[in-house]
């Protein structure tokens, strides 16, 4: 059974069994990706591109090798093309500091959209105020999808660039990206797209999609804390400036000047997470070894029940319910605050996120200052499910 | 393993049922906002300060059951004081709910020491001690006070 193969799901917690439903937070991970880790520690320990010794070879290589899984994950042309970085979050800032810096000037327009986790808003805020850019939204609607309604209006001559989320965290809307990306080609703006959601839940192809970058979270696809990588087209990361310099990202040093390394070296400088890139490279082999089909199959079916089983308790409300969506579910209870929900389920060892969720506009735009979010992976049961709704009504219980 | 009745004692969940002063007035002399900003909880305290002694307490905002008792009764014991006794009150109170205290109560904090057992769950001591941090920058004259 594949859960059996996630022993951090193993725990209880005030002496309950423990029911993850906060993947969207972080995920578990399997043993393999932890094995990789250690393996790396433990018999290949060494610098990686430095030494001529055969454990940095072999360092390298695995390292290398997980750069490689990593794009077939995705479906990227090359593995040249993938950058790794800590997170989605530094993805963003990369592309916003490297790519579109270099191509903005005061007066022109960056458009994201209103589902944005902040860390798809304050980078190009950042960037904003550092050249005179202003920021646009694409707006969304009550069932929490983009409104695309004013696209044509909202990309427009002084439009640079687009960064849109694949799918919402807060919500589990999933955007009809390759309509988006699309819409954005037709006037030769470049797109980014957010995909910290959506590696875990569906068949991510960036050829298909056709996006200018593609940011990748690690530790939400069941990989390690503090990995990701970005993809970028091939002409892009070859036209772009450097983010970091250092070591690694060189190929020439004098004092007058420096020839930066090749793509993607150029943007990996200093010595990277070495066990963290070949836990994630195991984390995507895991997932192609189950196959996305499946991983999709099960997804729906987990989120199907879950809604008709959150239906059953009164006074419980949906917010986000978009025509495609991932298992994620935020709710609020009439009566009961989201953090009064969250201690009180603890209790009974459910683990679910309570508050904005890193998205403060979109509730922001539902007049709530937070909401619960159950959000849940395919190792995930119909019975914690139950635990779940069963957790709620004692909640509502304690408050009638 | 702290017991969810401990936290969510009978007083509490009654003061968060019905809560006193609540409710943005139509005068005040000072005004703060807190804002946790981790969970996202917002608070307003609105104070109606005459000649040193605190004539009104009100408070607005949606949170939590446990920053919404806190916040009520707060209101309550803080209504007529000076704002010297309020001060040393305030000390008191974040004595009693410094997690590395063993303080369980003070006389002078009266119903507020039901809140002493929040201690049990760490995460949620914030959401207890915000209001009070946004009185107290309010009578300070700052705009704002902030846990996180
Ligand atoms: C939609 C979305 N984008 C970006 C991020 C940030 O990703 P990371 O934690 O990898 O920096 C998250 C994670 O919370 C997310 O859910």
């Amino acid at each position: 059974m594949l859960r059996a193969q996630f022993p951090g799901l193993n725990v209880q917690v005030h002496g309950k069994p423990l029911v993850y439903l906060d993947n969207a937070a972080t995920a578990q991970r399997p043993q393999v990706v932890l094995d990789a880790m250690n393996d790396y520690y433990l018999h290949h320990n060494a610098n990686i591109h430095r030494g001529v010794h055969s454990l940095s070879e072999s360092a390298t290589d695995l390292y290398e090798q997980a750069r490689v899984s990593m794009a077939q994950l995705i479906n990227a042309p090359s593995e040249k093309d993938l950058i790794f970085v800590r997170g989605c979050t530094e993805g963003v800032n990369l592309v916003a500091q490297t790519f579109v810096r270099s191509r903005i000037k005061a007066g022109d327009e960056i458009l994201i959209s209103h589902l944005e986790h902040h860390s798809n808003i304050v980078p190009w805020q950042i960037l904003c105020e550092q050249t005179g850019a202003v920021l646009k939204v694409i707006p969304m609607n009550q069932q929490g999808e983009l409104v695309l309604d004013d696209l044509d209006q909202l990309i427009n001559p002084k439009t640079k660039f687009m960064s849109v989320v694949h799918v919402s965290n807060s919500l589990g809307t999933v955007n009809p990206i390759k309509q988006l990306v699309q819409a954005a080609h037709d006037k030769g703006v470049p797109v980014l797209v957010d995909g910290a959601q959506a590696t875990p839940h569906l068949k991510v192809d960036v050829q298909d999609l056709d996006c200018d970058f593609y940011t990748v979270s690690g530790h939400k696809m069941y990989g390690p804390t503090g990995t990701g990588v970005v993809y970028g087209k091939t002409e892009h990361l070859e036209a772009m400036p450097p983010y970091h310099g250092g070591g690694e990202m060189i190929s020439k040093v004098t004092f007058e000047s420096t020839v930066y390394n090749a793509v993607p070296a150029k943007f990996e400088a200093g010595t990277p997470n070495i066990a963290g890139g070949i836990g994630l490279g195991a984390a995507a082999e895991f997932m192609l070894s189950i196959g996305l089909e499946k991983i999709i199959a099960r997804d729906q079916q987990l989120r199907v029940y879950a809604e008709q089983a959150l239906a059953q308790v009164d006074g419980l409300r949906i917010i986000g319910n978009a025509a495609d969506k991932a298992p994620v579910f935020s709710f609020v209870i009439d009566g009961v605050h989201a953090h009064d929900i969250g201690t009180i389920i603890d209790h009974y060892g459910v683990a679910v996120r309570t508050g904005h969720h890193c998205t403060m506009p979109v509730f922001q735009f539902y007049g709530l200052a937070g909401t619960c979010r159950a959000s849940l992976a395919f190792y995930n049961t119909e019975q914690e499910v139950d635990v779940l709704v069963e957790s709620l009504l004692k909640a509502k219980a304690m408050f009638a | 393993m702290p017991d969810l009745n401990q936290l969510y004692k009978q007083a509490i969940l009654e003061h968060n049922r019905n809560p006193r002063n609540f409710g943005k007035p139509d005068e005040w002399s000072h005004h703060a906002t807190g804002l946790n900003a981790l969970c996202g909880d917002l608070v307003e305290v609105y104070l109606n300060i005459e000649g040193g002694v605190l004539r009104a307490v009100h408070y607005a905002g949606e949170s939590c059951a446990i920053a919404t008792a806190s916040a009520s009764m707060m209101t309550e014991i803080s209504t007529g004081l000076s704002v010297a006794q309020w001060q040393h009150k305030f000390e008191l109170f974040k004595r009693l709910m410094d997690k590395n205290s063993q303080h369980q109560s003070f006389d002078e904090l009266g119903q507020v020491n039901t809140l002493v057992t929040v201690k049990k769950f760490p995460s949620r001591i914030k959401s207890a001690t915000l209001c009070w941090h946004a009185m107290d920058a309010a009578i300070q004259g700052l705009p704002d006070a902030t846990t996180e």
